[in-house]
C-alpha cells in the first residue's frame, strides 16, 4: 500500500454519488422545444430560402433563429447552422443594422439576438471552406460533452476566411445593440444551437 | 446621491466583509485571516486580526444583536468568535464536510448559522448547550454541485441557497429545540428540515452567483453567470410560482444582489459598479447605474497641457487608460445593506477585488 501515490487517486471515483456522472439533462430548461431531425431543419431550410430570395432578409433571419432546433440532434443543428449563415452572408453590410434592429428589437427580440449570438460563435468556430459548417465535424474537435460552444478554432484558407469576416461585422453590430451580457450568455447557456 | 465614501483597505482581493450594527467596526476576509478595522474619524483603521485559518478565508459574518464573528475558509472549517476580554477567541464548528466551505451567514435570530460547500452540501449549524459545542445538520438532498450563495429569510427557518448546478433552491432548515414553528407561507405550511419549498432554474442557465429574499420574505431574486436576475414570486406550497420574471441584461455578469424594498434590487459584479432594478410582479427592468460617473471619484479629470506632456514623456501615451471610472477598480464580490430601516435600505456597502470596500448613499 505505501507504493500507492494518494495524491494521484481520483477520490471523485470512488464516491458512490459521485459528481463525475453529472446528469447534464438536469441543467436544461423545461420549456426546451421538441427534439427536432435533419429533416425537419432541411424544410426549415427551403423557407428560409424563399424568403431571402424574395427579398424579405428581416422576415427570413427572423424564421431561422425563431426555428433554432434547440432540442435537435447534431445534424439536425448542422443543417440549421447552414441556414443561418446562408441568411447572414446574404445580407448587405449597408443593411445590417436595419435588419438587426427589427429582428432583436420586436417583442422576444432579446432571446433572437441571444440565438443569433450562439450562431455567430458556433459558425466562427467551424467555419471551412465554401461547404460552411459541413465539413466542420471531419476537421474541428467534438464538444465536450455540450459544457461548451466554443470549440477549437479552425480558421480554414479560401472561403473560410471571407465568412470569417461576415460573421465578424455581424459580431460588431449585435454587441453594440445587446452589449457584452449576450457573449457571457452565450457561455452559459446549455440550450446549444 | 452623496459621493460614495471609499475605504481603500489594501492592494489584495476582499472575498467577503461585514460591518458590525453600530458600524464602528469592519471585518474584511483578506488570505487566510479576517482583518478587523475600526472606524476613526472617517477612517477604518486597522484594529485586530482573526488568525486560525490555515487556507483561505472564503465569508465573514458578524451577528448584529450579539456581536459574535462567523468565518468559513478553503480549509473547510468554519469559526465562531467571541470577544474576550484577552482578545477574540475562535470556537471550531464541526461542519463535517469533504471540500472548501465558501459562504457563511448567520440567522436573522441569531441561533444559527448556514455554511455552504463544495461538497455540495449546505451545513446549517446550531449551538448545543449539554455539550458546549457547534454542530450541523446537512441539507444535501437535491444539490449536485457547489453551493456558491446563500440568504435567510426573516423567520430564520426558510433558507435560499444558490449552487454551480445553475439551480436557486429553497430550503427549509427548521431545528426542533432551537426554532419556533414559523407562520405558514406561500412557501410551504408544515416545514420539516430539508423540505425543498422551491426550485428554481434560468433559461440561460448560468452559475448562480448571488440569491436574496425580499424584505417580506414572499419573493426571492436571484444572479447568475448569464448576467440576468431572476425575480420569483411563489403562489402556494407544491404549485409553480405565480410569476418568474427574468431581465436579461446587456452588463457583465452581477455577483451579489440586495433587495430596497419590495420593488427595487440593488446587484454589483463583473462591471464594478452597482446597478438598480425595478419592478413588482407585473415586470421588472433595469432602471441603471448608481454610480455618478461625471463627478465620479475616478472620473476623468481636467486634463492639463503639462500633464499631457508629461504622460507622453513618461508612458508614451496622452491619458492614462488603466484607471476605471467607476469607483471600484475591479470586480465587485460582496453587496450588503449598511444601513435599513423596516426594509428600506437608505446606504449599502460593497467590497470587490480591488481591496476597497465602499459604502453609497441611495
Amino acid at each position: 500500500m505505501s507504493q500507492i501515490n494518494y495524491r494521484t487517486i481520483n477520490v471523485d471515483q470512488l464516491d458512490p454519488e459521485s459528481s463525475v456522472n453529472f446528469p447534464m439533462e438536469t441543467l436544461l430548461p423545461a420549456t426546451l422545444p421538441q427534439p427536432e431531425t435533419s429533416s425537419d431543419a432541411a424544410n426549415i431550410a427551403n423557407q428560409v430560402r424563399q424568403l431571402l430570395r424574395g427579398g424579405d432578409a428581416e422576415g427570413a433571419l427572423r424564421t431561422a433563429l425563431d426555428t433554432a432546433p434547440l432540442g435537435g440532434d447534431d445534424r439536425a443543428k448542422e443543417v440549421h447552422l447552414a441556414t443561418v449563415i446562408e441568411v447572414l452572408q446574404g445580407i448587405r453590410q449597408a443593411e445590417m443594422a436595419r435588419v438587426l434592429e427589427g429582428v432583436c428589437g420586436a417583442d422576444g427580440g432579446a432571446e433572437r439576438a441571444d440565438c443569433l449570438m450562439k450562431y455567430i460563435y458556433k459558425g466562427m468556430s467551424s467555419s471551412s471552406g465554401p461547404g460552411g459548417a459541413k465539413s466542420a465535424k471531419s476537421v474541428s474537435p467534438q464538444s465536450t460533452g455540450g459544457f461548451s460552444q466554443i470549440q477549437g478554432r479552425n480558421l480554414g484558407e479560401g472561403g473560410g476566411g471571407q465568412q470569417m469576416s461576415v460573421l465578424l461585422n455581424w459580431h460588431e453590430k449585435l454587441v453594440d445593440l445587446t452589449g457584452t451580457g449576450s457573449i457571457v450568455r452565450v457561455m452559459t447557456d446549455r440550450r446549444t444551437v | 446621491m452623496a459621493a460614495p465614501q471609499v475605504h481603500h483597505l489594501f492592494h489584495s482581493p476582499i472575498a467577503d466583509h461585514s460591518f458590525s450594527s453600530d458600524k464602528q467596526t469592519l471585518a474584511v476576509a483578506r488570505e487566510n485571516n479576517v482583518e478587523l478595522y475600526q472606524s476613526s474619524g472617517n477612517k477604518f483603521t486597522l484594529s485586530d486580526e482573526l488568525k486560525g485559518h490555515e487556507k483561505t478565508v472564503t465569508s465573514v459574518d458578524i451577528a448584529p444583536n450579539s456581536g459574535r464573528i462567523v468565518t468559513c475558509s478553503q480549509d473547510r472549517n468554519a469559526y465562531v468568535w467571541e470577544q474576550t476580554p484577552s482578545g477574540w477567541k475562535p470556537t471550531l464548528v464541526l461542519l463535517r464536510i469533504n471540500r472548501a466551505a465558501t459562504f457563511v451567514r448567520w440567522s436573522p435570530s441569531e441561533q444559527k448559522f448556514a455554511v455552504g460547500s463544495g461538497a455540495r452540501l449546505i451545513s446549517v449549524c446550531y449551538f448545543e448547550e449539554e455539550n458546549d459545542w457547534w454542530i450541523s445538520k446537512h441539507l444535501k438532498k437535491p444539490i449536485r454541485s457547489t453551493i456558491t450563495t446563500l440568504a435567510w429569510h426573516p423567520n430564520s427557518v426558510l433558507l435560499a441557497a444558490g449552487s454551480t448546478d445553475s439551480h436557486a433552491r429553497v430550503f427549509s432548515s427548521f431545528i426542533k429545540g432551537i426554532d419556533t414553528r414559523p407562520e405558514p407561507s406561500a412557501w410551504g405550511e408544515r416545514l420539516p428540515f430539508n423540505t425543498i419549498c422551491g426550485e428554481f432554474l434560468n433559461d440561460s442557465a448560468g452559475w448562480i452567483q448571488g440569491v436574496a429574499f425580499s424584505p417580506s420574505g414572499n419573493a426571492l431574486a436571484f444572479t447568475g453567470h448569464d448576467s440576468s436576475v431572476t425575480v420569483v414570486y411563489p403562489s402556494a406550497p407544491e404549485q409553480p410560482p405565480r410569476a418568474m420574471l427574468n431581465i436579461s441584461t446587456r452588463l457583465l455578469p452581477l455577483n451579489s444582489l440586495i433587495w430596497n424594498g419590495e420593488n427595487e434590487i440593488i446587484a454589483a459584479g463583473h462591471d464594478c459598479e452597482p446597478f438598480r432594478f425595478s419592478g413588482d410582479e407585473n415586470g421588472w427592468q433595469l432602471v441603471g447605474s448608481l454610480e455618478n460617473k461625471d463627478s465620479g471619484a475616478g472620473g476623468a479629470r481636467e486634463e492639463s497641457a503639462l500633464n499631457m506632456f508629461r504622460q507622453m514623456d513618461l508612458k508614451g501615451q496622452t491619458q492614462v487608460d488603466t484607471k476605471l471610472k467607476s469607483t471600484h477598480q475591479n470586480t465587485v464580490n460582496t453587496v450588503r445593506a449598511f444601513d435599513e430601516t423596516n426594509g428600506q435600505v437608505s446606504s449599502f456597502s460593497t467590497s470587490g477585488v480591488d481591496g476597497r470596500v465602499v459604502v453609497w448613499t441611495i
